[in-house]
């Protein structure tokens, strides 16, 4: 006969409950309380209605639905949700899995196969969160002769340039975590980083696929980093500023890319060089270095480089629908809610329908969002198209293009911005 | 705030500087000239001239940073540099630095630049710009062309065919 606990003393379960009640105890004096008071003493707490919204207050009122509301529109305005949330990380990391799924399916379809199916019943829509799971259950493994500081650190360090590249993106007026007045020189910054942490990881990984992968990487971006940045001198020409927010906004008539074909065309090349997408991804070439500098990492540092370039993609695509597609400008879809409905609520019949407080945003708010993603999503599209179509280039080819085809290019741009500018087409008194 | 943002900065820069001359691994040595750089960089933003610091950012940290981590990878260590230093050389290096160091200080502390105090905001980048298309421009245009010149050298040489193959075959 089997029992569930054999050797059961009554004692011990007494033992075991007083037990785990100290060590409660001890751990919520240590480390809750002072926890709560550090929150308490610098952590600057927002006042709603006059009110200081303590983490006590704050857990009483999200009890109740009404004064929940003002306390989930102040988080949705501050800063944390900014950085962590909607304009920032969050955001692009769901973009940049939902990327990772689109390419995979679109990429099966271009090349007739089936792509993920099983994982989900509808179209392996479920495939993503399995590679996830498995990528965080691996073992991470450390080659020996690895320099162990600098292997580890990499992968974060590529995200969090990614990150870094995220915040300095403006998604909606006033939605962007960092809304600096140098931001595209901001961006050229933080671009500068990622060849530095490829070959630092590819060189710490002691190893020769990684190591010729990151040369390779180092390479095709500096040399490409050049004409990106000439490609962009034209927009600054045009609009006399470097704050992209302020970049989007002036193309509310005429989105640039209709006057600066050739500008438009270098940057997206450039950025296939920069994101390592076929045909230029020479640093991952798995068919001659097994996957280049990403050879030895494993488990969930392979996934957080993984991440790290996904989200890259996006800032890319986001910056380039900034520059030359307007940003978030397009007709608004739905007109405002009127003034009457916001206040007094709809009354149909016997039932009266008032919510106060909401709606959350204007409906400017909204459609600018989903005209940004829509074409952020082509932009996307037509990064992730070339996969299915163009084969690998050879280095001297991708040199030669990036070094003397498209800076030439590039400087053709800048001519032709100069002289709309001097043709009055754009500028004081121009047309546009 | 501004000071305890200085006091880190400094701290972090001369200790990277440090760092960047006396450590072993030529790799981390340049991976800690990057930190003096970047620090550098926190400067200009702490006296409110963000351009310049993302310029520092860009050129120092993002090329020039690369270009010595490339050095270093690609070339072995024993081919550049011969090892040569004992007590001696050291303690003159030191002393050397020290008394450089003081005599700068003592020009810039008796130059009267510590007693300037100013509230007048920052200069606008674009104050700048107009300053250099209108005052400066003969500046502005031999800066283009010795910069284009530098970009047609560049290019010039990335054409360059390898004339030994062609000896080679003929």
């Amino acid at each position: 006969m089997s029992v569930i606990a054999p050797r059961f003393k009554f004692s011990e379960f007494v033992k075991s409950i007083i037990e785990n009640a100290f060590w409660i105890v001890v751990i919520m004096t240590l480390v809750g309380l002072p926890m709560a008071m550090i929150v308490l003493f610098y952590v600057d707490l927002p006042v709603i209605d006059g009110a200081l919204v303590t983490p006590f207050l704050a857990l009483t009122w999200l009890s109740h639905p009404e004064l929940a509301l003002p306390l989930l529109k102040s988080f949705l305005t501050s800063d944390a949700f900014r950085i962590l949330a909607f304009p920032g990380f969050g955001f692009a990391a769901l973009v940049a899995a939902g990327t990772i799924f689109v390419e995979r399916k679109m990429l099966a379809k271009l090349q007739l196969r089936v792509g993920p199916f099983y994982c989900g019943k509808i179209e392996g829509i479920l495939q993503l969160a399995g590679d996830g799971l498995k990528l965080i259950s691996k073992e991470i493994i450390i080659p020996a002769k690895a320099d162990k500081p600098l292997f580890i650190v990499a992968p974060l360090l590529f995200v969090g340039a990614a990150a870094a590249f995220v915040a300095l993106i403006p998604v909606a007026p006033g939605w962007v975590v960092a809304d600096v007045d140098v931001g595209l020189l901001a961006v050229f910054a933080v671009i500068g980083f990622f060849p530095i942490i490829t070959v630092l990881s590819a060189w710490s990984a002691n190893s020769k696929f990684p190591f010729i992968g990151g040369i390779r990487a180092l390479y095709q971006m500096v040399s490409f980093e050049i004409p990106l940045i000439l490609s962009c001198l034209g927009v600054v020409l045009l609009t006399g500023t470097l704050n992209l927010t302020e970049i989007a906004q002036s193309q509310q008539v005429i989105p640039w890319i209709v006057l600066m074909p050739i500008g438009a065309i270098v940057f997206f090349i450039c950025m296939l060089a920069e994101l390592e997408r076929i045909p230029f991804d020479l640093p991952e070439a798995e068919s001659e270095i097994v996957a280049g500098w990403l050879t030895e990492f494993s488990g969930m540092m392979y996934g957080l480089v993984q991440l790290g370039s996904y989200v890259k993609l996006y800032a890319f695509s986001a910056l380039f629908v900034v520059l030359f597609l307007g940003g978030w400008s397009g007709p608004v879809f739905w007109p405002p809610l009127e003034q009457e409905l916001l206040e007094s609520g709809q009354t149909l019949g016997p039932i009266k329908l008032q919510l106060p407080g909401l709606p959350l945003f204007s409906q400017e708010f909204f459609s600018a969002v989903i005209w940004f993603v829509l074409k952020t999503a082509a932009v996307i599209f037509f990064v992730l198209l070339p996969r299915g179509v163009f084969p690998r280039i050879r280095i001297d080819m991708l040199l030669r293009i990036g070094w003397y085809k498209l800076i030439a290019m590039a400087f053709v741009n800048i001519f032709v911005a100069l002289g709309l500018v001097y043709a009055g087409v754009v500028g004081p008194g121009g047309i546009f | 705030m501004a000071d305890a943002a200085f006091l880190a900065l400094s701290v972090l820069t001369i200790a990277s500087a440090i760092a960047a001359l006396e450590l072993r691994s030529l790799v981390y040595g340049a991976i800690a000239l990057m930190g003096t750089l970047g620090g550098i960089a926190g400067f200009f933003l702490l006296l409110d001239s963000p351009f310049v610091a993302m310029f520092q950012i860009a050129v120092y940290v993002g090329s020039i940073a690369v270009l010595i981590l490339f050095t270093v990878m690609l070339v072995r260590r024993e081919l550049i540099f011969t090892k040569v230093e004992d007590r001696r050389r050291r303690l003159a290096g030191v002393g050397l630095m020290l008394v450089a160091m003081a005599s700068l200080g003592a020009v810039i502390v008796n130059s009267g630049i510590s007693g300037i105090t100013t509230d007048e905001p920052a200069v606008d980048f674009r104050e700048i710009g107009a300053d250099f298309l209108v005052r400066y421009w003969p500046a502005l245009i031999l800066m283009g062309l010795v910069l284009s010149g530098a970009v047609t050298g560049a290019m010039v040489l990335a054409r360059r065919e390898d004339t030994e193959d062609d000896q080679r075959a003929g």
